[in-house]
């Protein structure tokens, strides 16, 4: 189930009402875990078993953890909680690609070897309720937090609706706490609650699905070179895209766990106004970021045994998550580019803590500092603008291998990105690039002046008419667009 | 934030929502704009859904828009006492959907398979896309797009603003209000709104307005003679046709293996159309080639007076009178050919 969808929507509004109705907190989780499964099975029924084995493999393989004192049972229960979870990932998200590469690997060193394609269904949002259930288990291992103590709660906190199939990715003590006591939403809760779900489907429905998506599609999918100005305005329309489509999940979740209750992790903060690559790692999928670096770059050794183990366990890091995207080389090198950013900006602040100007900039800037931008324009401009647009700039150059279905498609693009093409047919109507356009400055223009704030808080200093008057206009251009349910791009990661 | 600011927002949010969406509708039906359904794979899946019954019970048609404006499914229903469930799909090639019943063991009915020359012996992407990206639909459907299509089908018989053809944000972005850039390939104009509205059984039904107006009629005259235009290669020939004629054998020779009916059916067109159609695909080198080939039977307009010489008012589909008069004449033909329907109407026209 979609959250922008009328299955949803009625959906949603039986579950408020049942969760309002005086059960017993008990029952009230019951009502909630089993909505969760409906939620879940409305894709794929089937898939349901899995999360299920999932689900009470860790719940026990948990327990123990925390409990066994022996240190051998110990890594052994580790080992299976890891094979459990990663191995279901593995089969379903990278084995047609693992056994793809291996019959490349075996046929370039001579063996004629063609096994038959496998027919391999991904289920929805595995990643997203492995790497939650994996935190759980590798938690109890190290013991940084108690055991969950029921199997309704832990069940309820893997498959809780909200978050389930695209995140914001949880960990245990950010949500079990919250199912410990009975919880309802307040009428403050529930109107902000409701407010960020217009939002999240405006973002999602308006602007990602209705305005950007066929100029990114258009572009991303032509068999032949195209012009520099239709290059950069699909790559533009899918860097919007992508954060439409995905924020506005996360936005949605947000409200919608509001609506009920709960609160759920920030997960997007502006991004597109990053200073930096460390900048933007912080604003976009920030539960993924921390994930990956609580539970892998941390674990690796993070920046304590050394210069060029940092610059390694990075670009480890980075790989990784570019594979947690998808299964697939392009995103491989997403993430490189990534961790390659990354390198350079550690590179520049290494560099500036060893220059005495550079101790007395201020900490939030360090990239700025390092970087030649003219003197003159770092006095007109608000600090940072400059750094923030040329980091919006390299994200659009990653972008390409993210979308692009193969490497070939994607140095189709790259070309007239970045050189002339003379013999390109213009693909884009001028509507089309009007339309990417005004919504991609508007969207830079709206991320700089939110950068430290948010979507709430601004609304609270809003007088009523003006929210309303706004509100109205996301409502209505939303039914106005009519858009059928479309997946979420998040969901087959 | 007060709780009673961001309360009172919403209210006014929703109130603005209610009076503008209700003045919008209440416009348009004032200017006789009634409701259309969305004529897309969502609806199509939902049909599709109920071709797997007996043959006694029901027709399926597919081939392009002709079917779907010419077949009228009322009158069709109330002279057969059966379905007639319509998976036509506009401008394309009917091969896939033939491929898919052919390929459904469950499918064992009748077809009746429109035969719009320049579509049906095609083999040029854009005539296969739609098709399949319905059949892609039906198949991958999960039981959460069956429910929103149940909940959507209720709003959409209420509102006629539900109208994503050209009532929907990006309708109403008009591509003409911004200058083309020289070299981009679009379409030059879309269809007028009063050219069909769709209804729940996928018919297309002209408007009365279109009819009479001969501006509107000379505008979609222009679309037809812009797309013959597009076709710079001309009718197909030699082995790629021979190539179609053997998918079409192939599909119909298992969907009678199973016991199912095909009957290929050229449906009327006039004026220009008509002549061009002749000059491009010669009957005996295109349709009787497909009954011999097939072993079907087969309903050429030309070959009935009845329905030999409609005035298709662009050209190439029937307005409504006509398509029912039409309907009548192609069950009782039918019923001349051997085929059998639960009401013995259609044996009285």
């Amino acid at each position: 189930m979609v959250f922008n969808s009328y299955t949803f929507i009625v959906f949603f509004i039986f579950i408020l009402i049942l969760h309002n109705l005086p059960f017993s907190w008990k029952t009230k989780k019951i009502n909630l875990l089993i909505a969760s499964y409906i939620f879940y099975a409305a894709w794929n029924p089937p898939f349901i078993l899995l999360l299920w084995l999932s689900t009470v493999v860790d719940y026990f393989v948990g327990r123990s953890l925390y409990n066994e004192e022996n240190k051998s049972k110990r890594k052994v229960l580790l080992v299976v909680s890891l094979i459990g979870n990663l191995g279901m990932l593995c089969f379903f998200k990278y084995g047609t690609f693992l056994l793809d590469n291996f019959v490349t690997l075996v046929n370039a060193v001579g063996l004629d070897y063609h096994p038959a394609k496998p027919n391999i269904i991904l289920p929805a949002g595995i990643s997203f309720y492995t790497f939650t259930t994996l935190c759980y288990t590798i938690d109890m291992y190290k013991r940084k937090s108690e055991p969950v103590k029921s199997l309704l709660d832990f069940s309820l906190f893997v498959t809780f609706f909200p978050h389930l199939v695209a995140g914001p990715i949880v960990r245990p003590p950010q949500l079990v706490p919250q199912f410990e006591t009975p919880r309802k939403a307040s009428a403050l809760q529930l109107q902000q609650g409701l407010l960020l779900i217009s939002l999240g489907l405006f973002m999602k429905v308006v602007l990602a699905d209705s305005m950007l998506a066929a100029s990114s599609d258009a572009i991303f999918s032509a068999t032949n070179m195209v012009s520099s100005l239709d290059a950069w305005t699909g790559v533009l329309a899918f860097s919007g895209q992508i954060f439409f489509d995905f924020a506005g999940y996360s936005t949605c979740a947000i409200g919608v766990a509001a609506c009920l209750g709960f609160v759920l992790p920030e997960n997007f903060r502006y991004p597109y106004a990053a200073i930096g690559f460390s900048d933007f790692w912080r604003r976009w999928h920030i539960t993924l970021s921390a994930w990956l670096r609580d539970y892998l770059y941390i674990p690796l050794g993070g920046n304590r045994k050394g210069q060029f183990r940092t610059y390694i366990n990075l670009m480890i890091t980075m790989l990784l998550g570019g594979l947690w995207h998808g299964a697939s080389w392009t995103f491989v090198v997403w993430g490189a580019l990534h961790g390659f950013y990354l390198w350079v900006e550690k590179i520049l602040q290494d560099r500036n803590k060893t220059t005495p100007q550079a101790a007395m900039a201020t900490e939030s800037l360090p990239v700025q500092n390092g970087l030649a931008f003219p003197a003159a324009l770092k006095k007109v401009l608000p600090p940072g603008l400059m750094v923030a647009l040329f980091t919006f700039f390299l994200v659009n150059v990653t972008w390409v291998f993210f979308r692009a279905p193969d490497f070939t498609s994607a140095w189709r693009l790259l070309q007239p990105m970045f050189s002339y093409q003379s013999t390109a047919a213009p693909v884009l109507t001028s509507m089309s690039l009007l339309k990417v356009l005004i919504i991609v400055v508007l969207m830079l223009i709206f991320h700089w002046k939110m950068r430290n704030t948010s979507v709430l808080s601004v609304a609270g200093k809003m007088p009523w008419w003006l929210l309303g008057i706004i509100w109205a206009v996301l409502l209505g251009l939303l039914i106005l667009s009519q858009e059928s349910s479309s997946s979420f791009i998040y969901f087959q990661f | 934030m007060p709780q009673s600011s961001i309360a009172k927002a919403g209210i006014l949010a929703i109130i603005l929502v209610v009076i503008g969406f209700a003045a919008w509708e209440f416009y348009l039906r004032s200017k006789g704009i009634g409701i259309a359904y969305d004529d897309g794979p969502e609806l199509w899946a939902a049909k599709r859904e109920l071709a797997d019954v007996p043959m006694d019970q029901a027709t399926i048609l597919i081939g392009s828009s002709r079917n779907k404006f010419d077949i009228d499914i009322a009158t069709w229903e109330k002279l057969t006492g059966e379905k007639a469930i319509q998976l036509a799909v506009e401008g394309s090639s009917p091969l896939p959907m033939l491929d898919e019943l052919a390929a459904d063991p469950k499918f064992k009915g009748k077809v009746l398979l429109d035969v719009t020359e320049g579509l049906f012996f095609a083999l040029a992407p854009p005539a296969f896309s739609q098709p399949n990206k319905m059949l892609k639909y039906y198949k991958e459907r999960t039981p959460a797009q069956r429910a929103s299509f149940a909940v959507n089908t209720v709003v959409e018989s209420q509102l006629a603003f539900l109208d994503k053809e050209f009532f929907s944000l990006n309708a109403m972005i008009k591509e003409s209000w911004v200058k083309n850039r020289p070299g981009v390939f679009m379409l030059p104009c879309s269809f007028p709104l009063d050219f069909k509205r769709v209804n729940f059984d996928r018919q297309c039904i002209m408007t009365k307005k279109f009819e009479t107006d001969t501006s509107l009629r000379n505008y979609v005259k222009g679309i037809w003679y812009y797309y013959g235009t597009l076709d710079r290669m001309g009718p197909l020939k030699g082995p790629k046709l021979d190539s179609i004629f053997k998918t079409v054998q192939t599909a119909i020779a298992k969907i009678k293996g199973r016991g199912g009916k095909v009957v290929f059916v050229r449906s009327p067109s006039s004026g220009p159309y008509r002549a061009a159609e002749a000059a491009g695909y010669p009957r005996n080198a295109y349709w009787n080639r497909l009954l011999t080939s097939t072993g079907c039977q087969g309903i050429h307009f030309e070959d009935y007076p009845a329905i030999a010489n409609f005035d298709c008012p662009e050209f190439s589909h029937l307005k409504q009178s006509d398509a029912i008069i039409y309907t009548e004449n192609i069950v009782k033909i039918l019923h001349d050919k051997g085929w059998t329907f639960p009401k013995e109407n259609s044996k009285s026209l």
